[in-house]
């Protein structure tokens, strides 16, 4: 039961990778918690480790194929990523779990605004070019 | 597209320090940072939305997390067999949501997923206040 819960919220985060590009933590994060009662710290670790494998390997084909790639930026973003990545989890041990969990809520309302006011621009029509 | 705003190494550099903020938030926060990286790449630097995405794939092929996830793996916060587990799921649901990607134009599907984004983070708020 427990097995089976965990293979399928990894189907739902896959969906969501490639729908959208992303890598899928800010959904298993929150599920980890509530579905696993597991700590903000442990679920942030975990979500951390299962993105170490090309996860989006299959969605990037997609892409790939469909020539939306920049490679360039892409290998960019990657480096400036791995940097950041270090300064953003030293920092993260060190704050309690609950300051953890409420700053870990304000970044998925702040990233839904950011989403949100970019579907409006398309929706709106002003980004014409897609 | 506004790409022609920034051209040259000053875009390479702008995208950098973008990657740079967005690599702080991933450790901060677990995530690989494609869902901040995504509109940042459109908003700021003027990406046109399949190609931000698929931008953002590529980044997250090398694993950008290494460095945040050893500091979380010294702090022993991970849990290998669950993080295991979800990755096959993962995997499978990448192929099927990048064709449904090709398929439609998912701009309603973007506002359901910010709305679920803004309620998870708003409940995520609430569960700390209340503990």
């Amino acid at each position: 039961m427990h097995i089976l819960v965990i293979l399928l919220l990894g189907l739902a985060a896959g969906i969501l990778v490639g729908l959208m590009g992303i890598g899928g933590g800010t959904i298993v994060v929150p599920a980890l918690v509530y579905l696993l009662g597991m700590t903000q710290h442990m679920a942030q670790g975990t979500s951390l480790f299962m993105q170490l494998l090309p996860i989006g390997l299959g969605a990037l084909w997609v892409y790939w194929k469909a020539g939306e790639v920049d490679l360039r930026a892409g290998i960019v973003c990657a480096f400036g990523m791995l940097i950041g990545g270090y300064a953003g989890g030293s920092i993260a041990v060190g704050i309690p779990a609950r300051r953890l969990q409420a700053l870990f809520g304000l970044f998925l309302m702040m990233s839904a605004a950011l989403l949100w006011r970019q579907a409006g621009e398309r929706e709106s029509g002003k980004d014409a070019n897609d | 597209m506004i790409e022609a705003a920034a051209q040259g190494p000053w875009r390479i550099a702008a995208i950098f320090v973008t990657a740079c903020v967005v690599g702080i938030c991933s450790g901060l926060f677990g995530v690989g940072g494609g869902v901040l990286l995504v509109p940042l790449l459109v908003l700021l630097l003027g990406f046109n939305q399949h190609t931000a995405q698929g931008t953002s794939l590529i980044a997250l092929v090398p694993p950008t997390g290494l460095l945040a996830f050893l500091a979380y793996y010294h702090a022993h916060q991970v849990n290998v067999k669950v993080g295991l587990l979800i990755i096959p799921g993962v995997i499978l649901g990448g192929v099927v949501g990048g064709k449904l990607a090709e398929r439609m134009s998912p701009w309603r599907m973007r506002i359901v997923f910010a709305i679920l984004l803004f309620s998870l983070g708003a409940w995520q708020v609430a569960s700390a206040w209340t503990k």
